[in-house]
């Protein structure tokens, strides 16, 4: 008696053996009477089992749509207005991104000019800024010039300051230069102007009510259906 | 019912379609989950996580025993329930008999005109049952619940636990000896009916 024979025995009680072995099993069993026993074993545990009765289900178990996350079906419409709503969010925030790389790229060049990117510029940059009232100076010079005054009058140390910072002194008018021009051909250069975008967020938010919209009458409807 | 027209409809995204095969299923489902967890608001749980999964799973059903597709169903609920019991195990609140049952009522599908006393039979029966199905392996007591209690065949089992039909018959073999041992120390607690029994096959 081994496991194969157990297993004979349970399929043989099944009738899941072929009949070749369920005849050669019938002839054990005839005479092995240890056999009959463990064949009585497992039909009793069968039977046992067979026996149990069936409990009935607590509640019906019946799904709804919600339970199921089912959506009811759009209208063509919808499809649209999800796909242009979609172009539309995608479009304003690339104007966006394009808008700040032109910023980026024409303000690069400028800083370039005046200080020529190189580590002496930055330190020039400092008596650029102690000499602001040299920006004053032409100022105060002007009326010296429109003055009926004798011409070869030696030159102030103020104006001769501020004729040599022109040459002399590059980096720090460069550089004020550099900071104060760019400004306005960038804000007036963008390549994309802030009309398109407006126009983009228009249609990014009418589309997205138009969808919510469609969505909500949708389900008002399916729900009235069920 | 047409049950192939019904999950050809339920395939399609018909919930009521759905909903008739579980009306019919349910039962079967139910008593399946009730059985490898042995506990009834657990088996509810896992009765209705089973069918929301089939639901959403359907597609994949490409024909063969519609039972037995949900019986795979139902045992991956139950096995999902048990690993998680096993993470995080719980208290039950009812009380319990001396041999660690709870003491519940069950309430029977068939036969409303049973007797107190054939009540208290089957209650006795049962919960020595189940005790003895808690005791094996999960392996071997998914194939008894399934070929033994709900009647399949060891092909639909097979199907449905994905595993040879050879694996199915020894599984079978040793879980059927294994509740004889059990079941024999709850002789003096069986129905008369089950002790003459036993005295006959014995």
């Amino acid at each position: 008696m081994n496991q194969r024979d157990v297993e004979l025995l349970s399929a043989y009680l099944d009738g899941e053996l072929k009949p070749s072995d369920s005849a050669r099993l019938e002839a054990r069993l005839k005479t092995d009477r240890e056999l009959v026993s463990v064949m009585d074993d497992l039909r009793a545990a069968r039977n046992l089992l067979r026996r149990l009765p069936q409990r009935r289900a607590p509640r019906n178990f019946t799904l709804t749509r919600k339970m199921v996350g089912q959506n009811p079906p759009m209208p063509r419409a919808y499809s649209g207005f999800r796909f242009a709503t979609a172009l539309a969010t995608l479009l304003f925030v690339f104007t966006f991104g394009v808008n700040f790389m032109a910023s980026q790229l024409a303000a690069a060049p400028a800083t370039g000019m005046g200080g020529g990117g190189d580590v002496s510029s930055f330190a020039q940059e400092a008596p650029a800024a102690a000499e602001v009232p040299a920006t004053e100076a032409p100022a105060t010079e002007a009326p010296a010039e429109l003055a009926p005054m004798p011409t070869q009058q030696p030159p102030s140390e103020d104006s001769v300051r501020s004729a040599e910072t022109p040459t002399g002194k590059n980096g720090g008018v460069g550089n004020a230069n550099g900071q104060d021009q760019p400004q306005v051909p960038n804000e007036a250069q963008v390549p994309v102007s802030s009309v398109w975008q407006i126009a983009l967020a228009g249609i990014a938010v009418f589309g997205a009510l138009f969808m919510l919209l469609i969505r909500q009458s949708a389900f008002r409807r399916w729900r009235s259906k069920e | 019912m047409n049950e192939q027209a019904l999950i050809h409809d339920a395939q399609q995204g018909n919930l009521d379609a759905f909903n008739t095969l579980i009306i019919h299923y349910q039962d079967s489902v139910y008593n399946t989950a009730l059985r490898i967890l042995g506990d009834e608001d657990q088996a509810a749980d896992a009765s209705q996580e089973a069918f929301i999964s089939a639901f959403k799973s359907i597609t994949s059903f490409r024909g063969g025993s519609f039972k037995a597709w949900l019986m795979r169903t139902v045992t991956n609920a139950c096995y999902d329930e048990l690993r998680r019991q096993k993470r995080r195990p719980t208290t039950p609140l009812e009380p319990d008999s001396d041999d660690g049952e709870e003491m519940d009522s069950p309430r029977w599908l068939a036969d409303p005109n049973m007797t107190p006393d054939q009540k208290a039979e089957a209650d006795e029966l049962e919960h020595a049952i189940q005790h003895c199905l808690n005791n094996l392996p999960l392996e071997f007591k998914t194939v008894v619940i399934m070929a033994d209690i709900q009647g399949m065949d060891y092909t639909e089992v097979a199907t449905s636990i994905r595993v040879p039909l050879g694996t199915i018959k020894s599984r079978l073999a040793r879980a059927r000896l294994r509740l004889r041992e059990c079941l024999r120390g709850f002789a003096e607690l069986l129905p008369a009916s089950f002790r003459l029994e036993e005295g006959n096959t014995t």
